[in-house]
């Protein structure tokens, strides 16, 4: 019998909960994939808007969900009516410049005309950039969301593709102090100072109080350096 | 989601932040005849409709409405109908004097009591940059910095706006953010009233790229400390001009 370590336990309990996030995602990615099969690859913003809505919105409106915000976004050009769109629900929990007569999941209002002052190319993030350019998911964050959410946030994404080409993106939006909420008791478990890092090694949460949020790791502290699953994310332990 | 913080954006994403407090028609009508003063909002240029206006600010429709017609009756928007119709900005000539109006009724330890809550809330954005910004962010922070035309007063508000709220994304911290925000809403218009003149504009690029220097050698001391004597710099400029 292989007796597992407590800290490799604590890894995988990590990367547990991005998993089911990203399981949520990826049943997206394949609902937006056969909505693509079944319409032959042509689809309308407004089309992809309903498929999205009808996918995300029940999530959203669960009171236990982790996520807070999610949806699709196309690539440039792909959608047969414009060239950019984001197909992107808010959630109860995201007051957002939310009025209260507001219907609530609502759908983020992004400038999309390319002419506009406001508008903003979004290939360039890293939220797309990097699935983009590994054809993986990835982990955005945490950041400071003051377009969106005006909160501390992690986005989830993963490439949506049809026919060999990427024509977008799946994606969640996590706020960071209800995944410290969700990773603290297996963080403590392991009985030893613990910090969760992601790709830039910035700290997502730590058990060591002189190790805060959003912090960067910069040297090599710990006794072990742990990958939690694929998920890019490192479990730091003293 | 994250989003890119191209100057225009960002000096936009302040001047409709939400509003808070009583008497928010005069608010909104105020916020906007302040960027249009500035050009923040240039000549032409089109407004959200009033429902998105009232979504952004966070106000009731009635109230966005109530505002835009403060602006038309000041002349500073006109409203056309039909298919490509909206309000549209005609023109900051007419609100040249509201803020001159706004520093000549404030007392000088209004302004130094403006100046020293924004400090506090500036210096320690940049002293928590120091410690949180990666290699990637220095690098976006620095191109945010040179892509601001220091010859056109307008583009540099526009990148005062951009690189300050820049820094206080890189603090990490959401509360220091949505300060600097309704900060700039309320303050920036007079405080950075310096950048009308060149020599301001060049200080203002000088102190950004020392900021910026300081934050990739981790030095938060230094990035306080260079933030500060900016900041100090353009009031004390605002109560000379003041008179």
């Amino acid at each position: 019998m292989i007796v597992e370590r407590v800290d490799d336990v604590a890894a995988t309990a990590m990367s547990d909960v991005f998993d089911s996030v990203f399981a949520l995602i990826d049943d997206w990615r394949a609902a937006v994939g056969h909505a693509l099969v079944e319409r032959n690859g042509v689809v309308t913003a407004a089309e992809i808007d309903h498929i999205t809505g009808q996918l995300v919105v029940p999530r959203l409106s669960h009171h236990k969900a982790l996520i807070i915000g999610g949806g699709f976004v196309a690539a440039r050009g792909f959608l047969a009516d414009t060239d950019w769109h984001l197909a992107w629900w808010l959630g109860s929990g995201n007051t957002f410049r939310a009025e209260p007569d507001n219907p609530i999941p609502r759908r983020l209002q992004a400038e999309e005309d390319p002419t506009s002052d406001t508008f903003r190319d979004y290939t360039a993030l890293e939220w797309w950039r990097v699935p983009a350019a590994t054809m993986a998911r990835h982990i955005t964050g945490p950041y400071v969301d003051y377009l969106c959410t005006d909160e501390y946030t992690l986005t989830l994404t993963m490439p949506v593709s049809f026919r060999g080409a990427m024509v977008g993106v799946v994606g969640a939006d996590l706020f960071v102090s209800d995944v410290e909420r969700a990773l603290l008791p297996a963080l403590r478990s392991i009985g030893a100072p613990a910090t969760l890092i992601n790709a830039s090694r910035r700290i997502v949460v730590s058990t060591d109080p002189h190790r805060p949020t959003g912090t960067i790791l910069r040297e090599h502290v710990g006794t072990a350096e742990l990958a939690c699953g694929d998920t890019g994310l490192l479990l730091v332990v003293d | 989601m994250p989003t890119p913080h191209r100057p225009a954006t960002a000096a936009r994403a302040a001047v409709f932040a939400p509003l808070a407090g009583g008497g928010r028609a005069e608010l909104v009508a105020q916020r906007l005849t302040d960027a249009i003063e500035l050009g923040l909002l240039s000549h032409g240029e089109k407004l959200p409709s009033e429902a998105d206006m009232a979504r952004q600010f966070g106000v009731a429709t009635v109230t966005a409405r109530e505002a835009l017609e403060a602006l038309r009756s000041r002349g500073l928007v006109e409203t056309r109908r039909g298919r490509d119709g909206g309000s549209f900005v005609t023109s900051g000539a007419q609100a040249r004097s509201g803020i001159a109006a706004r520093v000549e009724a404030l007392s000088r330890v209004e302004i130094r009591d403006m100046a020293a809550y924004y400090s506090a809330i500036a210096t320690m954005a940049a002293e928590l940059a120091a410690d949180r910004a990666t290699a990637d962010d220095v690098a976006h922070l620095r191109e945010l910095v040179t892509a601001t035309d220091i010859e056109s007063d307008a583009s540099s508000r526009r990148g005062e706006a951009a690189f300050r709220l820049e820094i206080a994304a890189l603090s990490q911290s959401a509360r220091l953010v949505a300060e600097e925000l309704r900060l700039q809403a309320e303050f920036a218009p007079l405080l950075w009233l310096s950048l009308k003149e060149q020599p301001h504009r060049d200080l203002s690029r000088e102190s950004h790229l020392a900021v910026v220097a300081a934050i990739e050698e981790f030095d938060g001391g230094l990035a306080r400390q260079l933030t500060a004597r900016h900041i100090m710099h353009s009031v004390e400029w605002l109560l000379e001009a003041k008179g």
